[in-house]
């Protein structure tokens, strides 16, 4: 195991590593607040499938799980990697989602104009991701681990996500936006599970 | 211009869905993984209707083997299998469906119907819009707090059921001159209202209207012309004070501020009060308290409870002839007459009690002036400036008519009372 403090080479060999007490404190933060933004990641599903109208919310709809620009659901595989190399997948998701979803309030502000609460909703969640997804990249630079390869360009997924948006029609344009929102709440979801990892004794 | 104008009743048949970007597969039918899948296109793609009106869609099947078929498809709509009768196979691959008299959207953003694989999956959907044309705005009320803003509300055409989404928007030009402008904040004092927040002019009139919009047309209410001047109204009076009158057990003081807001502009105001009993919920209104900012509510119920509001119109601003629009009641305010063993007497108003239960307050006022001119007058020439006088003499001198009152007969209590200063 590395002396080198916060190390995340050996996480979950021992949880009594010994990690500088602000970076533990960092942690718990961040983890509480990826907690929270599952819990608000939740509302949000609920309120847009019910303004899309049924079948959007019925027990049975399972709309096609169709693949977005830039950004896929939490791979099977995701679990068994290392710690630092799963926190660099989710603040990866947490940096495509802002736009996909900034998309989608927008094609909502049109469909569902009456619907201000979903449209706060929408604006909040593409800020909170935001703000998760810095804090993830902050801890995994503390901790050494901070991704020094290219990422995947959010310009383009929300150039693609816009352009396709505006171009589909409304019944497409729902599932999308129930895809992306069905994809918020999984990347957050997991995020908050692997930042439980680095807490020592577990998640708090 | 028309005051409402109805669009062609669409059936608006859209053109199937662009290309999408190969990175984003988003129209239905993308290939899933496993599957000789198929794709579908419903046409036409997102119809606007009108209510009671009719619909042909067909859903197209593509895929993989080539001539899927349309067996074994089916419709649901807002997630309702709809009946088999109502479909009927073109083709090898299309399934048409025939839907008669429909009803308005359930929801905003459009019906959901959907065409489903045997299987049940999704294979496409398309979203009906089904409603009505706007009807016309009307009953436009608009007003000025202060002569700094403008609000105005109106109700929608039709009671407002559109079945579809409906854009209002209020526009205003001044008369005779100026382009038309849109008012931006919307919903502030109900769903169907707006709020001009600057930049209004004064001694000029206005012309406003309310633009109704949706997928089905448009419809125009009738313009109201207004000047500012003519519809100001102001905050409730504030520092609402209600207390008792020494022993008295059948009356209440009450004192209040005129509004600041207007100190530089208002000349005359006129105030209403209005009270209640504590377990009531009818108000007795006196409305002819003039410009005075005080009064004396007089015939209550002795060691009751009473709720007192005041409120304001700041009529005759700057020359205006008409009057303003009253301002929102004060908050209520509260207090109790003192208890009598004595039984009290019954309502009454913001008046001084005549001798004759029958007699109204101007009737009474007038017959204390004349007797008051047998003492004072000079001259048999009677004038609303002795009357004036009169009242400012009475004003003066409530005080002094307190002290005097304990030598008057209970019942008579209040004669000679004039308002409260």
């Amino acid at each position: 195991m590395s002396r080198r403090e916060g190390s995340l080479e050996a996480p979950q060999a021992d949880s009594s590593v010994s990690l500088l007490p602000h970076l533990e404190a960092k942690i718990r933060q961040t983890h509480s607040l990826a907690h929270l933004l599952t819990k608000y990641a939740e509302q949000l599903l609920q309120e847009y499938v019910q303004l899309q109208g049924d079948p959007f919310g019925l027990p049975g709809f399972s709309p096609p799980r169709l693949p977005v620009a830039g950004l896929s659901a939490p791979a099977p595989s995701h679990a068994g990697l290392p710690v630092h190399e799963r926190l660099r997948l989710d603040a990866a998701a947490l940096a495509a989602l802002p736009p996909l979803l900034d998309a989608v309030r927008r094609r909502q502000a049109e469909l569902n104009p009456r619907a201000p609460r979903l449209l706060r909703r929408l604006e909040d969640a593409a800020r909170q991701a935001r703000a998760l997804g810095a804090a993830v990249e902050a801890l995994l630079a503390a901790l050494g681990a901070a991704n020094r390869g290219p990422r995947a360009e959010p310009p383009a997924a929300a150039a693609a996500a816009t352009s396709a948006s505006a171009a589909s029609g409304v019944f497409p344009a729902k599932v999308l936006g129930l895809r992306v929102c069905g994809l918020y709440r999984e990347w957050l979801s997991r995020t908050e599970g692997d930042l439980g990892q680095l807490l020592p004794g577990g998640p708090a | 211009m028309p005051a409402g104008r109805r669009g062609p009743a669409a059936q608006s048949a859209r053109r199937p869905p662009p290309l999408l970007p190969l990175l984003l597969l988003c129209v239905l039918g993308a290939p899933r993984a496993g599957s000789g899948a198929h794709t579908a296109v419903i046409s036409p793609q997102d119809p606007t209707l009108l209510i009671g009106s009719s619909l042909q869609a067909t859903c197209s099947v593509h895929g993989d083997p080539p001539g899927a078929t349309a067996e074994g498809l089916y419709w649901t709509l807002n997630g309702r299998r709809l009946p088999p009768e109502l479909s009927r196979v073109l083709n090898t691959s299309t399934l048409a469906l025939a839907l008669a008299n429909l009803n308005g959207s359930r929801q905003q953003s459009g019906d959901n119907l959907v065409c489903h694989a045997r299987d049940g999956s999704i294979l496409a959907g398309s979203c009906l819009y089904v409603g009505l044309p706007p009807e016309k705005p009307f009953n436009i009320s608009c007003w000025s707090k202060n002569m700094k803003d403008l609000t105005c509300r109106w109700t929608p055409g039709a009671h407002g059921e559109t079945f579809l989404h409906t854009n209002y928007s209020l526009k205003y030009k001044l008369r005779w001159y100026g382009q038309d402008n849109t008012c931006e904040e919307y919903h502030t004092v109900g769903p169907h209202s707006c709020h001009i927040p600057k930049d209004l002019a004064l001694f000029t009139p206005y012309e406003i209207w309310v633009e109704a919009t949706n997928r089905l047309g448009s419809a125009r209410s009738d313009v109201l012309t207004l000047d500012i001047l003519d519809v100001v109204t102001t905050d409730p009076p504030p520092d609402v004070h209600v207390s008792r009158v020494g022993g008295l057990e059948d009356q209440l003081s009450v004192r209040w501020v005129s509004p600041p807001a207007l100190k530089d502009f208002l000349f005359q105001a006129k105030y209403q009060i209005r009270y209640r009993v504590e377990d009531s919920v009818d108000w007795k209104v006196v409305d002819d308290v003039s410009n005075q900012t005080s009064c004396r509510l007089a015939g209550l119920k002795p060691g009751t409870v009473y709720f007192v509001q005041v409120r304001c119109n700041p009529f005759g601003i700057y020359g205006s002839k008409k009057a303003g629009i009253w301002s929102e009641w004060s908050h209520p305010t509260a207090a109790s007459t003192p208890r009598s063993e004595r039984p009290g007497p019954g309502g009454g108003a913001c008046e001084p009690r005549g001798g004759e239960p029958s007699s109204g307050p101007v009737r009474r006022e007038l017959k204390q002036f004349l007797g008051w001119l047998k003492k004072h007058a000079y001259c048999s020439n009677l004038s609303f400036r002795l009357y004036d006088q009169w009242r400012a003499w009475m004003q003066k001198s409530h005080k002094t008519r307190n002290q005097d009152e304990g030598i008057l007969p209970s019942s008579r209590r209040g004669t000679a009372r004039g308002p409260a200063r």
